[in-house]
């Protein structure tokens, strides 16, 4: 089964490198989305099904909690896991995201295999333990 | 916390930033205080800064040359230095000043929050006319980066 992976980031570099490790993760990809904020990101996500999000925090216009609770309020898309990949590494943001509903969390910098292990624990099977 | 104490946990917070994502060795470092207006590197064609607050307050800048930076874009990239633009090399020591001042931060704050203003890119990389600007020269296997940090207050009431 394919994944529509939705990357929700300012950076256009972070997007390159958070889209390249799933490219190497050996997760079977059907559609990879991008969103440079909040706002961007509902608009995809009422465009096409997406199976994972994985958004930043720090972002203009919306930000990532705020995409985060838009998310988890709307009875179409809040069943769908969303991973927090944040600069913003301190325990009460983390935690802070969890109750809001994230069901993960990857501080940047990260390590690919953090990352790759964090996606699959949410769509399930097994990392490429080789990156 | 004061500047020097703030400023001397970047070369470890660089590091972990540098080897993690941007496969890159932090080989050797130091730590000055800066006269006002002086450039931190003469040679630097490349400045970002940004601002943080929190329990700490104040301005981060991070400057390199053009060589040093599209190394570390290859790098954070995963492509080769003649394929990268120079907006991609500018989005990619943005996202190093980014992640390298909420790696200081994170140290810092601990179990609070804290908050980092979207890095801009410095049309100089002469440092801001402040009393109590720290600079860190860090060696690097793809060259050297020069960060600043400024604190402009100690306590923030919570």
């Amino acid at each position: 089964m394919a994944f529509n992976i939705l990357i929700v980031d300012d950076s256009p570099a972070m997007r390159r490198v958070v889209r390249r490790v799933v490219d190497i993760s050996g997760l079977d990809v059907g559609n990879f989305l991008e969103a440079g904020n909040g706002v961007e990101a509902l608009v995809a996500l009422r465009a096409e099904w997406v199976d994972l999000i994985m958004t930043d925090i720090n972002m203009p216009d919306m930000d990532g909690e705020e995409l985060l609770l838009a998310v988890r309020n709307d009875p179409v898309l809040a069943a769908i896991p969303v991973l927090v990949v944040s600069t913003d590494r301190s325990e009460g943001r983390a935690r802070q995201m969890l109750l809001c509903g994230a069901d993960g969390y990857v501080p940047k910098p990260f390590l690919p295999a953090t990352l790759s292990r964090e996606m699959y624990r949410l769509l399930g099977g097994a990392p490429d333990e080789s990156i | 916390m004061k500047a020097f104490e703030f400023a001397s946990l970047v070369p470890e917070c660089c590091a972990e930033v540098l080897e993690a994502m941007y496969f890159t060795t932090l080989l050797d470092s130091t730590l000055a205080e800066q006269p006002v207006g002086v450039s931190p590197d003469p040679l630097a064609s490349i400045a970002f800064q940004l601002r943080f607050a929190g329990d700490v307050s104040g301005r981060f800048g991070i400057c390199l040359d053009q060589a040093t930076a599209f190394s570390l874009a290859a790098n954070f990239l995963g492509e080769s230095d003649n394929t990268i633009s120079a907006d991609e090399v500018a989005e990619v020591v943005g996202e190093l000043a980014n992640m390298l001042c909420g790696s200081v931060m994170s140290r810092v704050e601990g179990e609070h929050k804290f908050a980092l203003s979207h890095p801009e890119r410095s049309s100089s990389p002469r440092l801001p006319g402040a009393d109590g600007t720290f600079v860190s020269r860090l060696d690097t296997d793809c060259g050297s980066i020069a960060i600043w940090i400024v604190v402009e207050e100690d306590a923030c009431p919570r």
